[in-house]
């Protein structure tokens, strides 16, 4: 059996295993989980793709990444609510003012984790690069830190995220229905993903970055500052954390201190799926995630939480380095 | 050619062995299990004795995971798991699938520790073969598919409530208590003295296991691989060897909660946050000691009980203060801080220092231990 044979089982295999619901959920129904499971992948690779650069690039078990989740979902808590408070612009139903809402918490919250993920990098990362058990420890203790500080700045309780009013409630599209949010999350996950694809594979920093985690000895002796390249990804990672943390907290509506650890399991989950390092690996990992669990959520309720590690069980013993991994 | 006498590695042994007593390290440990032991009966509140067997439990526990982390140089993110199928065979046994007999308290032990070794053999199985750091995620996963499994089969674990087994004989609550030397008895001292005898007992097992030759092929694999693979050795086979025997001690070691504790619950037995409680005992007590353990345990344990403390401390210093009234409250915040401090400077933890200072003053700079 030849390389492409085996892939295109794999392919035919999965579209097969998508598309048997259909026997027991009625075609509509069906339709509107289909719409559900890619909106909630969506959300799952905006998270998982700052950790596809962290942990499948750069190889850094980077556990502090959920930390900065939260931190994400804080910030662009405490922008929306001051902005609303004084504006109105996320209860008004200005549509301008609403967007306008969304992009400054985006703005303000990639700028702030961002910032941490390069304190992060430079401080505690840095001397630990190539020793996994040192990453995951010292990710650790960063992680209760920073979930340890979010708790002393905004306080240890749950806190309800204004949601601009234009974002809220679905459209009806031919029987389907289609909520608003998750459809602004998916044009985001797009966005992040062809923008990740277009600067690692088409500019000359991507380049060097590659070729960095190929062979970081010979970029250096090319002369390139290979340290400050990888502190680059590692904040761009973190400024991604954010954003998910954001868009997750829109969506579920609330914000709460320990959110980024459910969600980091997820995420490390969706980039061993997809295969370490590569950003298209990690977009379909979130989206088979994202469908199975509606899916099944449907099906058998019960079931639904066991899905994304059966479906992560099932994908390495069938292919040991992920979908799209290159098998280093 | 048969060699007549002792080997040069059979007569080093004899020799440590006939210095044993000698050691320092060997009466401190003897000092340390009198103090387990004295705890009860000198003890001011339950409290404190609850405390030391907790210590007693979790030292045990670090050094199951010690042995699968620090000697084989396995990362398992799943080792809570085990410890909550004892615990949840233990209380099932003595409850809902049995009866309040000690028959039963030894079958639950026992079915736990088939259905660990079995689950552990099957991850094992196949997971090991695969990148090291595959196996701490598929592990992952099945713990959090246990955490899933006890929250949601509420028929048999009861779900978020827990189960509160009732036990036999002179563990039960109700037994009428008796003399041993003199000295009253109730049912908490007995609990006490045969949960902390099991805790000994399966120490000295595991001090045998690693100091066994197959316990110094897992330190070969650990440390080369590739080394130990070209020597002959099937490492796949003493990896899983390894996974699987600290996997059942801590299926034990979750019995003896169950059995000390009375209760169990998916949080306290199963969850994340007790995985990463043991994980950071191995590491602040020194990986690759086994005794280490006893010092994380103590250290995580104690801190947990009396740092809260530090917000009565808050609130009399400085009344009225908000902030500083958060920052005390916030205990957990200097835990996260000391700990990246303790694993910058003291990547050995405490026991890993202690005995390399002992033994090598002044040599080369410490090392991490295990690079996955």
């Amino acid at each position: 059996v030849t390389q492409v044979t085996k892939t295109r089982l794999l392919v035919l295999t999965t579209v097969a295993l998508l598309l048997a619901p259909l026997l027991s959920i009625e075609p509509r129904t069906y339709l509107t989980l289909s719409v559900a499971g890619l909106a909630m992948g969506m959300l799952i690779f905006l998270v998982a793709s700052g950790l596809t650069l962290i942990f499948g690039l750069m190889d850094v078990l980077n556990f502090a990444h959920g930390a900065l989740f939260s931190w994400g979902a804080f910030v662009g808590f405490s922008i929306a609510v001051a902005l609303d408070r004084r504006f109105q612009w996320a209860t008004s139903g200005s549509v301008g003012a609403n967007l306008l809402i969304l992009l400054l918490a985006l703005t303000a919250t990639v700028l702030v984790t961002a910032a941490l993920g390069l304190l992060l990098e430079r401080v505690i990362v840095r001397p630990v690069y190539g020793q996994h058990l040192f990453q995951i420890l010292i990710t650790l203790g960063a992680t209760i830190v920073l979930e340890e500080l979010i708790r002393i700045v905004w306080g240890p309780n749950d806190q309800v995220m204004p949601v601009p009013v234009t974002l809220q409630g679905s459209w009806d599209v031919a029987d389907v229905v289609v909520l608003r949010f998750p459809v602004v999350a998916i044009g985001l996950g797009l966005l992040v993903y062809a923008g990740m694809r277009l600067v690692l594979n088409r500019t000359r920093v991507g380049l060097i970055v590659r070729a960095g985690v190929e062979n970081g000895e010979m970029v250096q002796v090319m002369g390139h500052n290979l340290s400050r390249y990888f502190t680059g990804v590692f904040a761009a990672g973190s400024g991604l954390a954010g954003v998910g943390g954001l868009m997750w907290a829109m969506f579920s509506q609330s914000v709460r201190p320990a959110m980024g650890g459910e969600q980091l399991v997820f995420a490390f989950i969706v980039v061993i799926i997809g295969g370490l390092g590569s950003v298209t690996g990690s977009l379909v990992g979130a989206l088979l995630v994202g469908l199975s669990y509606n899916y099944v959520a449907f099906l058998l309720p019960k079931a639904a939480i066991g899905v994304n590690m059966a479906l992560m069980v099932l994908i390495l013993l069938l292919r040991p380095t992920g979908l799209f991994g290159a098998g280093k | 050619v048969t060699p007549s006498g002792p080997t040069p590695v059979q007569a080093a042994r004899e020799a440590a062995r006939r210095g044993r007593l000698r050691q320092p390290t060997a009466w401190f440990r003897l000092g340390i299990l009198a103090a387990f032991a004295l705890v009860p009966l000198v003890a001011p509140s339950f409290k404190v004795t609850d405390l030391a067997l907790k210590i007693a439990l979790f030292a045990t526990l670090a050094a199951s995971y010690d042995v699968v982390i620090g000697y084989t140089g396995i990362v398992s993110f799943g080792h809570a798991m085990y410890f909550g199928i004892g615990a949840y065979a233990v209380a099932l046994a003595l409850g809902k699938l049995g009866g309040v007999t000690y028959g039963h308290l030894g079958l639950g032990f026992l079915a736990g520790i088939l259905v660990s070794a079995a689950v552990a053999a099957l991850i094992g199985a196949f997971s090991l073969r695969v990148k090291a750091l595959f196996f701490a995620m598929i592990t992952l996963a099945f713990a959090e598919f246990a955490l899933i499994l006890a929250v949601q089969w509420t028929p048999l674990t009861g779900g978020e409530d827990g189960l509160s087994p009732r036990l036999p004989g002179v563990f039960a609550v109700s037994w009428a208590g008796g003399q041993f030397l003199g000295v009253p008895l109730g049912a908490r001292s007995v609990t006490y003295y045969a949960v902390l005898a099991a805790c000994l007992a399966l120490f000295l097992v595991m001090s045998r296991f690693v100091h066994s030759p197959l316990g110094r092929t897992l330190q070969a694999i650990r440390d080369n691989e590739l080394r130990a693979e070209a020597l002959g050795y099937r490492t796949f086979v003493f990896q899983l060897a390894a996974s699987s025997f600290g996997s059942v001690v801590a299926t034990v070691v979750g019995g003896l909660y169950a059995v000390w504790v009375r209760y169990v619950n998916p949080e306290s037995t199963l969850g994340v946050p007790i995985m990463l409680d043991v994980l950071l005992m191995v590491i602040i007590g020194g990986l690759g000691t086994l005794y280490g353990g006893i010092v994380g345990a103590a250290v995580l344990l104690g801190a947990r009980t009396l740092l809260p403390d530090l917000r009565a401390l808050g609130a009399a210093v400085a009344p009225g203060s908000e902030i500083l009234q958060r920052l005390a409250d916030r205990w957990l915040l200097y835990f996260g801080v000391l700990f990246i401090l303790v694993v910058f400077f003291f990547p050995k933890g405490v026991l890993g220092t202690l005995r390399e200072a002992r033994s090598r003053p002044a040599s080369e700079p410490a090392r991490p231990p295990i690079r996955t």
